[in-house]
């Protein structure tokens, strides 16, 4: 395969240099993923909690790779038509009503039926091209002449219909539309295909067995720590320090939704707004709600704020 | 890469016994991505097959644990570490290539040795210490301190002499020797014994390097074959207790194994969901959906004759089990609710009532308390007392009978012994007349059936179906069926 940038793919510091310097700090299995999904032409399943940068990932490497990135927003109900392609009916209709005035023409010097009918298919299914052929995302994406990264989000969101539609863009990288044929990618531009799920129904094992599984884990305290310096540049080292000792260890309590990486990034943002130094109790109560999303999760964490902030200041 | 390739069977093997699902399409990536990640750095490797052949959080626990097993493999000494795997790892693969190749052919490893020993009298010619090199094809790996490739060749040669056969503990020390054979031990000896004829101060040092590399080799293949063991023996075992215990009588199970029926439980529901789950019908009828029969039926110039529905529904039976759980089957009804309980995801309708003599409800309880508690509760609630099966059924038709419809299907579980009580078998037959079906598993055999105070001759013509059910496998069978009639 050889599309643009490619040399940035070559191995896997390689990728993780490069993704350093777009702001995305990520594991040696993350970089890894994206080297096998390159190398393998296989697409790359992301599992994990909401909020620790499976959508990033793809839309990272679209950067990195200056390659266009097509979004997929899966949800319950999408169909091909919503998926692959659609026809535009409306310019159908209205070339039927061309047709229908410039039949006279067309037939011209034509007698009998059977010589009319003769004439017309001489003509072809032009209703059936693919000037009527309204491009969705994933025929988009195979056709995208530079390739691209196609990104299926949510696809645990779609019907288990959606699920088998997708099996043979993944493993063959083409599309069959019954009136025209097979669309393939074009050969050595092979979109790289990321899907992310959120675990909230069981991905099929037909679909699992064609892509790459990629789990993305809450990051420990040393890359979060990472992650939080290269997205909020301006915070000091200290803060950083305590900021994700708290989040770390609210991860280990028993919360209904625990703390992501998003949202360490946004209380980290708070904090700075709030020209804070150090974390206090105080106002970790005050902006407990940036990184808790339930009531009962705030009080719950509330009851042991004191203790837990102590020991993150300790931490530092 | 044919060897390495052959050991990633084997891993696969390994695999599937530790209950990861790996196809062979996923076995074939594998050996792709062997091919582009190559061998040399261990933790690539680790994540790359990972990626490949694991898809679950719980599979990707499992597959560590087999990778760490499979490939286990210390460092010979500290000093070889300067042979420690290189970056570049898709170069290093060239020079493996050759190396495998030459093992390969074990036949031919004698005469090969010969020329290599004579390539040995030569080096010792130049007196530099350091340059003196092994000659033997073993020497040689062993003393490039790359464990990789050692490992490799020690699976390799494991796989020859089929270590995974091993079944007994004690054969460990026979498979220890052949595979130390199988990986060239002869060629290694010879060359000791004649550096140390030669006995020069490189060559003896040189013997001595082989020596010490030898026992620690020795060791390592010890070690493997240990793990093999475990991983073979043990999985296969574990494998060979859990179909045993699904054709074990319930009621004989014993107590510590009740973690194992567990997990089988749990693992049969988990298959009958899966092939269950996904099949829906689509609704012929409901709420229109104007916007997509709109859109559907533009391509016949919007003429509406092709209609599309809004809701699909999805067809799952309404069940209701009752468990007799007096002493007698109790032990039954404990696995009957347990799977029944595992099923609850793709049968959101299951109603579960309890008696020996009073019937009672337990489905809130089952929702609320963890297995193990609603099980002892629901014992201590309606345990005791003597079996009547009059008494349940007249308390099924004053308060439950007015919720079974032409959907529902009724599960009795229960010897049918009524202590020659009033059968009341009338009101079994008007709950035929309402539900979907009826069916009755009966833990005693069928020759059973009749003898003394068993009413199943009363009861059996007011039921759909009568079975013996006294394994897990005839639970699972029971409730395959149910889901297939009633999908």
């Amino acid at each position: 395969m050889a599309i643009k940038n490619d040399d940035k793919l070559k191995d896997i510091e390689a990728i993780r240099g490069h993704f350093e310097s777009l702001g995305y700090i990520c594991s040696v299995e993350i970089a890894t993923a994206v080297f096998l999904a390159y190398h393998l032409e296989k697409p790359v399943l992301i599992e994990g909690p909401p909020g620790v940068g499976k959508t990033e990932l793809a839309k990272t490497t679209g950067e990195m790779l200056d390659l266009p990135c097509i979004r997929l927003q899966c949800y319950e109900g999408l169909d091909e038509s919503k998926a692959i392609y659609e026809w535009k009916y409306g310019k159908q209709l209205l070339y039927t009503q061309v047709l229908k005035e410039t039949l006279g023409e067309i037939l011209d010097g034509a007698t009998g039926l059977a010589e009319s009918v003769d004439k017309l298919h001489s003509f072809g299914d032009i209703f059936f091209s693919e000037e009527f052929l309204e491009p969705r995302p994933l025929l988009k994406a195979l056709k995208a002449e530079e390739s691209c990264v196609l990104l299926i989000d949510e696809v645990d969101k779609s019907d288990h219909e959606f699920e088998s539609l997708l099996l043979e863009m993944l493993s063959d990288y083409q599309l069959s539309i019954p009136e025209i044929g097979t669309v393939k990618a074009i050969p050595g531009k092979k979109p790289l295909v990321f899907l992310t799920s959120n675990n909230t129904r069981e991905i099929s094992d037909a679909l699992k067995r064609r892509c790459l599984h990629l789990y993305i884990p809450f990051p420990d305290a040393d890359l979060e720590r990472r992650i939080v310096r290269a997205r909020v540049p301006e915070i000091p080292p200290k803060l950083n320090q305590q900021l994700v000792a708290f989040i770390q260890e609210l991860r280990e309590m028993d919360l209904k939704k625990v703390p992501a990486i998003s949202e360490t990034i946004d209380w980290a943002r708070t904090l700075i707004l709030l020209h804070t130094e150090s974390l206090d109790p105080d106002l970790v109560r005050q902006t407990l709600n940036v990184i808790l999303k339930f009531q009962e999760d705030v009080e719950t964490v509330q009851s042991e704020l004191q203790g837990v902030t102590n020991r993150a200041l300790k931490a530092s | 890469m044919t060897e390495m390739h052959d050991t990633l069977v084997e891993f696969v093997k390994v695999l599937r016994t530790a209950d990861v699902k790996v196809s062979p399409a996923e076995t074939l990536d594998a050996m792709e991505t062997l091919d582009i990640v190559g061998i040399e750095n261990r933790s690539l490797l680790k994540n790359s097959l990972s990626m490949v052949l694991s898809k679950t959080p719980e599979e990707k626990e499992a597959f560590n644990t087999s990778f760490d097993r499979f490939f286990a493999y210390n460092k010979f000494s500290s000093e070889n570490e300067a042979g420690e795997p290189g970056e570049d790892t898709n170069q290093d693969d060239g020079d493996f290539d050759p190396g495998s190749d030459g093992s390969d052919q074990q036949s031919g490893q004698g005469s090969g040795q010969g020329g290599g020993q004579g390539g040995g009298a030569e080096t010792s010619e130049e007196l530099d210490f350091d340059l003196l090199e092994a000659q033997s094809e073993l020497g040689k790996l062993l003393l490039s301190g790359d464990r990789m490739k050692v490992m490799v060749k020690m699976a390799e040669a494991g796989r020859q002499v089929e270590v995974n056969q091993i079944v007994v503990f004690t054969q460990k020390g026979l498979y220890t020797r052949k595979i130390m054979e199988a990986m060239g031990l002869k060629g290694l000896q010879d060359e000791v014994g004649e550096l140390q004829e030669e006995g020069g101060r490189p060559q003896m040092h040189l013997a001595g390097q082989l020596k010490a590399a030898r026992d620690y080799l020795r060791e390592q293949v010890r070690d493997h074959v240990e793990k093999q063991f475990l991983l073979h023996a043990d999985e296969s075992g574990k494998e060979l207790r859990e179909e045993l215990l699904k054709k074990v009588k319930l009621s004989n199970l014993e107590k510590r194994n009740f973690k194992d029926v567990q997990e089988i439980v749990f693992k049969m529901a988990k298959k009958l969901i899966s092939i269950h789950s996904k099949r829906r019908k689509t609704f012929k009828r409901g709420q229109l959906d104007v916007r997509k029969t709109l859109r559907s039926n533009m391509q016949y110039d919007g003429m509406l004759f092709d209609l599309k529905w809004k809701s699909q529904k999805v067809d799952r039976p309404k069940v209701m089990c009752i468990c007799d759980v007096s002493g007698s089957v109790s032990n039954y009804s404990r696995f009957l609710l347990m799977f029944l309980y595992s099923l609850s995801e793709i049968l959101p309708k299951v109603r579960s009532f309890a008696f020996s003599s009073d019937l009672g409800e337990v489905t809130r309880l089952f929702g609320q308390s963890k297995l193990e508690d609603a099980m002892a509760k629901t014992m201590r609630d309606y345990g005791n007392g003597s079996t009547d099966y009059g008494q349940m059924l007249a308390d099924f038709r004053s308060h439950i009978l007015k919720d079974v419809d032409s959907k529902t299907t009724v599960i009795i579980l229960g010897d049918a012994r009524n202590n020659y009580g009033d059968p009341k078998s009338e009101i079994l037959r008007e709950v035929y007349d309402k539900a979907q079906r009826v069916i009755w598993l009966n833990p005693e055999p069928k020759s059973s059936w009749t003898v003394g105070d068993a009413e199943m001759k009363k009861y059996a013509p007011c039921c759909h179906q009568t079975e013996v059910c006294n394994s897990l496998m005839h639970l699972e069978r029971v409730v395959a069926n149910l889901l297939r009639v009633a999908v």
